[in-house]
């Protein structure tokens, strides 16, 4: 009995339902479109990456009968091409190297083709620097980017006017970007240094700044759960060396709590690492980036810093579904939760795969 | 202008009625002969007077081609051959004979018992129809006739499910029907040679999908029925003899030895028998693993599998059971599911398409009462599950395919062009390939270029290698011979020998031209003078005096003569033949200027 063949056994009991799919190549966005899409896109170096439009399985979405919908495929809704790679990928702007444009994406009228339409220039020239992208939809959408808090921008996407720029001279470099609002937008540079910015001002972010931040050579990433907003609008930033800190809003100088979480520190590939709020589960988050794995916590207990913490989940089956492609074992480049299924999320591997799964909740009784 | 023109038959987008019409090098072939199940009157059989209004279909197809035994591809056959009327040949692997009347029969009852079809098939034209059946082997050259030849690959997909490459001469065409770029647990992936055809035509049916893979499926199944045996429920799996019932038998059976479960799981009569007939026939087109076990054990001999009796589908307690015919229409299945309908812990699973009318089809629509013989009423409360198992090529797998065939063009059927553009464009970039979408209706033209083949004689051959110059493989030498065409070969022959083949002679053909001169002496000096002049300048070209007083440049001679009327001007004979024209006009314009006031 090959290993892959017990894992989907264990898996009977570990997940409601599970979807393994092989995309042609491995992508490092999973970006929603509505309730019932997602994008993907390529990131090889030197050729044609393709970015894809995915419609999810009929079954995922339907409340009743689920089982007369006997179809588990993805229908490819729509295709483009990209000549370099895809990093980040936001409605419908996509960044990678080289990282001197962004590019700018339209569906054919006609067709299931996802054709370029323009660029928006951006300042950084050198090296693997590439910039991160978020976007304002409204009536007049804007897509904000950068790769360091200096060349900060939101470009109006239409007239391609610079219609905020931070105009700072703080070259720290950038990890995510995140629209919460209409006028407001969070940051996480890679140092751990976060801020949340309100574009009606002039460059006056809530922020946190202590002597710890950058020390270390970890790397950082961060969410926003919900839009910022409110009470109980928390971060988390999860760093390379596997720690883990949820922190209020208003206030960003003292976190509400630190955890390490077991992962293979540190994570061989930073620029990977992900955390994500669950949308229908109160006080869930997951994240990916260490290795092959995708971990789901919830931090409803987490009080104090230094804390050992356990996942209330860990999907292997990127790992054990692995059958050999690669003599690698493949890392998870990025995952998502579903906006509508509480816990069903998506994560893409380095070996092209992508599943959908649905874990179950073994806290809870049947 | 040689041309392959290729024409999907039917109307409609659906999935279904596949057949496909194909003219190349002159020979016209069907591909597949498919009904629409979903139509009940003439729309489920393709539009077979598109072929020919008149005139006899036996005239115009020179074969007829049947890729796999599922009825979307071989439906209408017997309503083709015996209700139409064709007569010729048609080509079929073993195993799809085999089974091809087993399913039509199969149909013809559903349709004409259940649903009370008034213009249908009988038993008989099945009959008739399957005696005018040739089967082939895999990889096995057929010839059709002196020009025409097949081939079958293996397609995966069901048992005895084909590609075929057709040709004529050079040009050929392959068909992959339906088929599976991934190996399953009882049948292999498709495969076929770098064939290199003209033509790829593909079913792209799923090219717009990425499948989810079959290890997914099988797991979603095995949880439906572990879920329900474990809360001591019944699970009722209705299927056909061959195909789908055996995979699921092998994975229920791995299954259930590896958790250790004692649960019954029943196989209904008549299937195992049958079933085992037909695997151990065609043990060659399952899979590598089948094939080993087969040696050491019968893999249809199940351990945790039993045959059924009716009287156990009224035991107490969980069990599986795997029950004929497919689509509950009658029978057993129908029987069984009677009893088991009224228990929501019970649960039926369709693994494939039922046809309208079928109880099958009732409940996959959603279905919860049911209207039964004798007015009575059926309540399901039972869980209905439908799932798909059928193994298709999405776009990976036919992205691998055209890599391994390496056609120079690829088609594509039964997709809406608008909603594969981004297909069209990944292949034409990944093989620079032209790809084609036609609508059901729509001929495609595609010119070739044949190549023919030529044989050279070996004299001519020598004669050129003679000359000194190596051939150089990409540099094109200018070869002359003459080609002779008799009866279907040409060769390349020198002139020579072709006219001693035709019995014919040679012709010469000779210039003569006159050059007047002002010269008052004597004819020998002057062609003296001519023959100085010439040898001074034509340093690499041989001149000669003859002893008559004519003067030769290579083959070129040159006479002098008086002018008959003016003894002061000298006529120059100049003469060539055909070969040494540009010499000759060479030196006729080289005389004209002159020549040199002579010494003294």
């Amino acid at each position: 009995m090959d290993p892959a063949e017990d894992w989907l056994v264990e898996s009977l009991r570990l997940y409601q339902d599970f979807h393994a799919f092989d995309l042609s190549g491995a992508t490092r966005v999973l970006e929603w479109i509505g309730d019932k899409g997602v994008f993907v896109a390529g990131y090889e170096s030197l050729k044609k990456n393709e970015i894809l439009h995915l419609i999810l399985p009929l079954r995922l979405s339907v409340k009743e009968n689920q089982g007369l919908f006997p179809e588990r495929d993805f229908k490819v809704r729509h295709g483009g091409f990209s000549d370099g790679s895809v990093f980040d990928l936001k409605l419908l702007v996509t960044s990678g190297l080289p990282g001197c444009y962004l590019r700018v994406w339209q569906f054919a009228e006609d067709s299931d083709v996802i054709k370029p339409v323009s660029t928006i220039a951006v300042p950084e020239k050198q090296g693997n620097f590439w910039p991160r992208v978020a976007v304002f939809s409204s009536v007049a959408p804007g897509v904000l980017h950068g790769s360091r808090l200096s060349d900060l921008k939101i470009v109006d996407l239409e007239s391609q006017k610079v219609m905020y720029s931070s105009g700072i001279s703080d070259s720290e470099e950038l990890s995510s970007l995140q629209v919460l609002d209409a006028d407001i937008f969070a940051f996480c540079c890679t140092s751990g240094h976060l801020g949340i910015v309100d574009t009606r001002q002039k460059w006056a972010p809530l922020e946190n700044i202590s002597p710890n931040l950058g020390s270390g050579g970890e790397r950082w990433c961060a969410e926003v759960r919900g839009m910022g907003q409110g009470p109980g609008s928390c971060i988390a930033s999860l760093g390379s060396e596997g720690q883990l800190r949820l922190l209020d809003t208003r206030d960003l100088c003292h976190p509400i709590s630190s955890v390490q979480c077991p992962v293979s520190t540190p994570s061989p590939n930073p620029e990977l690492l992900r955390v994500s709020w669950a949308p229908g589960l109160d006080n869930c988050l997951a994240i990916s980036g260490f290795d092959g794995t995708v971990q789901v916590y919830d931090v409803t207990s987490w009080d104090g810093m230094g804390i050992q913490v356990e996942p209330l989940f860990t999907h292997r089956g990127h790992i054990f579904l692995n059958e050999n492609k690669m003599d690698t074992a493949p890392q998870v480049t990025t995952h998502t939760w579903h906006p509508c299924k509480p816990r069903t999320l998506l994560s893409a591997a380095s070996d092209a795969s992508l599943h959908v799964w649905d874990w179950v909740d073994l806290r809870a009784s049947c | 202008m040689p041309e392959i023109r290729v024409t999907p038959l039917g109307a409609g987008q659906d999935v279904g009625r596949s057949c496909i019409l194909v003219s190349i090098a002159g020979k016209n072939v069907m591909l597949d002969c498919g009904m629409h199940m979903g139509f009940n009157d003439d729309r489920r059989f393709p539009d077979f007077s598109y072929i020919t209004q008149n005139g006899r279909l036996t005239d115009f197809l020179d074969c007829v081609i049947i890729s796999h035994f599922h009825l979307d591809h071989c439906g209408a056959l017997p309503y083709f051959s015996e209700m139409v009327g064709y007569d010729g040949p048609i080509y079929m692997t073993h195993p799809t004979q085999a089974i091809c009347p087993i399913l039509l029969e199969d149909y013809r009852k559903i349709a004409v018992d259940k649903k009370g079809e008034a213009n249908f098939f009988t038993s008989q034209m099945i009959k008739d129809c399957m005696k005018k059946v040739v089967a082939v082997h895999l990889h096995q050259t057929v010839q059709v006739d002196d020009e025409l030849e097949i081939k079958a690959y293996y397609a995966g997909h069901v048992l005895g499910a084909a590609m075929f490459q057709i040709k004529v001469g050079s040009e050929s065409v392959v068909y992959t029907g339906d088929y599976n770029m991934t190996p399953d647990r009882h049948l292999g992936a498709a495969w076929i040679d770098k064939c290199r055809p003209n033509l790829l035509i593909t079913e792209s049916t799923y090219a717009t999908t990425i499948r989810d893979s079959k290890r997914c499926r099988e797991r979603d199944f095995l949880k439906k029925v572990h879920e329900t045996v474990e809360r001591g429920g019944k699970v009722l799996i209705p299927v056909f003899a061959l195909g789908r019932a055996q995979e699921l038998c092998i994975l229920l059976e791995t299954f259930w030895e590896r958790m250790n479960l004692k649960v019954p799981i029943y196989f209904s009569t008549g299937l195992t028998e049958k079933a085992n007939h037909y695997y151990k026939l065609f043990i060659t087109w399952t899979n590598q693993k089948i094939r080993k076990t087969f040696v050491q054990r019968n893999m249809f001999e199940f351990k945790h599998i039993k045959a059924f009796d009716r009287a156990f589908a009224d035991n107490p307690g969980p069990m599986v059971v795997f029950a004929t015919p497919g689509m509950l229409h009658a029978g057993q299945s129908l029987q069984i599911f009677r009893k088991w309908a009224g228990n929501e812990k019970n649960m039926v699973i369709m693994p494939g398409y039922c046809v309208q009318g079928t109880v099958g089809h009732k409940i996959l629509s959603g279905q919860r009462k049911l209207e039964m013989e004798g007015r009575q009423v059926l309540e399901v409360k039972m869980q209905v599950e439908y799932m798909s198992f059928s193994a298709h090529a999405d776009a990976k797998g036919i992205m691998q395919l055209v890599g391994q065939a390496e056609p120079e063009r690829v088609l594509l059927v039964h997709g809406e062009a608008k909603k594969m553009e981004f297909l069209r464009q990944k292949i034409e970039q990944e093989f620079r390939v032209s790809c084609y979408m036609p609508a059901n209706g729509e001929t495609v033209t595609l010119p070739t270029s044949p190549s023919i083949p030529v044989g050279i004689s070996l004299g001519l051959l020598k004669r050129e290698m003679a000359q000194g110059l190596l051939p150089e493989a990409k540099k094109p030498r200018l070869l002359h011979g003459t080609l002779v065409m008799k009866d279907s070969s040409f060769r390349l022959v020198s002139s020579e020998q072709a006219l001693k083949e035709l019995g014919l002679a040679e012709h010469q053909l000779r210039f003569t031209c006159r050059v007047h001169l002002q010269d008052t002496r004597k004819e020998q000096e002057t062609a003296l003078r001519v023959y100085s002049h010439l040898k001074s300048t034509l340093k690499d070209h041989c001149v000669q005096h003859l002893p008559d007083g004519s003067v030769t440049v290579e083959s070129i001679l040159i006479q002098a003569a008086a002018h008959s009327e003016d003894p002061g001007t000298k006529v120059l004979l100049v003469s060539w033949t055909y070969q040494d024209e540009e010499l000759g006009s060479f030196l006729t314009a080289l005389l004209k200027k002159g020549l040199p006031q002579a010494p003294s």
